[in-house]
């Protein structure tokens, strides 16, 4: 399918070719530049939810049910779940889809499943540009939940307008909810599984522990997604949240420059590599191995080495060609 | 185009699998969801009886590379048969499908037939 096509189809909301398109961003390579640039007038309307949190507090059946609820007020809602890939062979299991695909097959809600392709931080590099397909596509909401996360990956702060962390009771004591990383992140704070034991405990623990932060005091708020209760009150605070940052847009142009340095990361992640990822190959090191090197000192010669020729050619003269 | 659209991309080959009848035989499907994934694949599983209907979004919304459809209970000529039409009815032809489970030597070539190719039954190796 020819680039025109696409841009066209993204442009007319049709789910095919939004399909087709995130398909081409997922391959991250100049066509997908392309289609960014073109389609980057068209974005700027979507809300961006982020739901974060560690793995198996809830968070797919959360999506479903919140996916359905915005639908049923009219909002048009797409979603993106990603899951971590294996270390090891690079193939990824997918798994949130199951927890809602009722709910997406009822509403006619656009979900798509993205592996993480080995980044840490709790998303893929390509998320971003996803994103943007999405928002071209006339969504009101884009859903993005992150692997299952931990303490530090954090990088969905960067990328959505409101950042929900979810969290179950059983998860731990009020030491560690001050503990830095994912408390800092959160706009609002959900306590799933509020059927369970000490629900009100760790409700409490959190309401303790969240502080105002550039203007906006975070809301916790319980759900039971058994029941479906809770809900109201979570969609009361997004809303709430949504006003909040079309009033103060310091988030938008935080997540700006955060792209920027991400792409910028990009081009010289792989124009320097592309000059000194051959000395990890074909034996180059194996002298120093045989020496018994420390690594710190064998990657410090190469570098410096090397560097001298890295200058030779510059590198903005790489990623022109 | 043809099936196998993935073959010059640089992302990984995207596979949906999927049971799609009222059969809930889904460790099969497991064990080869995890030999995919260990093959450098990104695979989706259905989950537990979703409708041809359903499978068929999920493979475009994904924008899959091939289904696999796995049934132990005996309705595979319905069943896949209704999937490769939802396919041919939304003009899908550029996704490969695959057949497995307990499939009858009788039923294999009425399969290929309609497009439904591989097969496999118990006993079938995995890439190593």
């Amino acid at each position: 399918m020819d680039t025109r096509s696409i841009i066209e189809g993204i442009a007319s909301h049709d789910p095919r070719i939004i399909a087709r398109a995130i398909s081409i961003i997922e391959e991250d390579n100049e066509r997908s530049y392309e289609i960014i640039r073109a389609i980057y007038g068209m974005t700027g309307h979507a809300h961006i939810l982020g739901i974060t949190g560690p793995p198996g507090v809830g968070k797919s059946t959360m999506i479903g049910i919140l996916s359905r609820k915005l639908t049923e007020m009219g909002k048009k809602v797409s979603i993106l779940a990603v899951d971590a890939s294996s270390p090891f062979s690079g193939g990824t299991i997918l798994g949130n889809r199951i927890r809602m695909q009722d709910t997406l097959s009822k509403y006619g809600i656009y979900m798509r499943s993205v592996s993480n392709r080995g980044m840490t931080g709790g998303l893929s590099r390509s998320t971003w540009n996803m994103v943007k397909i999405l928002d071209a596509a006339g969504n009101d909401f884009i859903i993005i939940e992150t692997v299952g996360a931990g303490q530090s990956d954090i990088d969905i702060v960067y990328l959505a307008d409101t950042v929900i962390v979810t969290l179950a009771p059983g998860l731990g004591d009020s030491i560690q909810a001050i503990k830095s990383g994912m408390m800092e992140i959160g706009d609002i704070f959900v306590i799933n599984k509020m059927d369970r034991e000490d629900s009100f405990f760790a409700l409490k623990d959190i309401m303790d522990n969240v502080y105002e932060r550039n203007g906006w005091m975070p809301r916790v708020v319980g759900t039971n997604s058994l029941k479906g209760e809770g809900y109201g009150e979570l969609i009361r605070a997004i809303e709430e949240h949504r006003v909040f940052t079309e009033k103060n847009d310091g988030k938008k142009k935080i997540r700006y420059r955060e792209e920027v340095r991400l792409a910028l990361s990009r081009i010289i992640d792989r124009s320097v590599w592309r000059e000194f990822g051959r000395f990890l190959e074909n034996g180059e090191i194996d002298g120093y191995y045989d020496e018994h090197v420390d690594p710190n000192t064998v990657a410090m010669e190469i570098f410096r080495e090397n560097s001298a020729f890295a200058h030779s050619h510059s590198v903005e003269g790489r990623v022109e060609s | 185009m043809e099936a196998g659209k993935n073959l010059s991309s640089s992302r990984p080959i995207k596979v949906l699998l999927a049971k799609p009848a009222i059969d809930g035989h889904d460790r099969g499907i497991f064990v080869l969801a995890r030999a995919l994934r260990d093959a450098g694949m990104d695979v989706i599983y259905a989950g537990l009886l979703p409708t041809p209907e359903q499978v068929v979004d999920i493979a475009i919304s994904e924008d899959v590379d091939v289904i696999g459809l796995s049934l132990l209970n005996g309705a595979h000529m319905t069943a896949f048969k209704k999937v490769v039409d939802l396919l041919k009815e939304r003009g899908v032809d550029d996704i490969a499908v695959v057949g497995g489970g307990i499939i009858p030597d009788d039923d294999k070539p009425k399969l290929e037939a309609i497009g439904v190719t591989g097969n496999y039954g118990p006993g079938t190796p995995l890439p190593p």
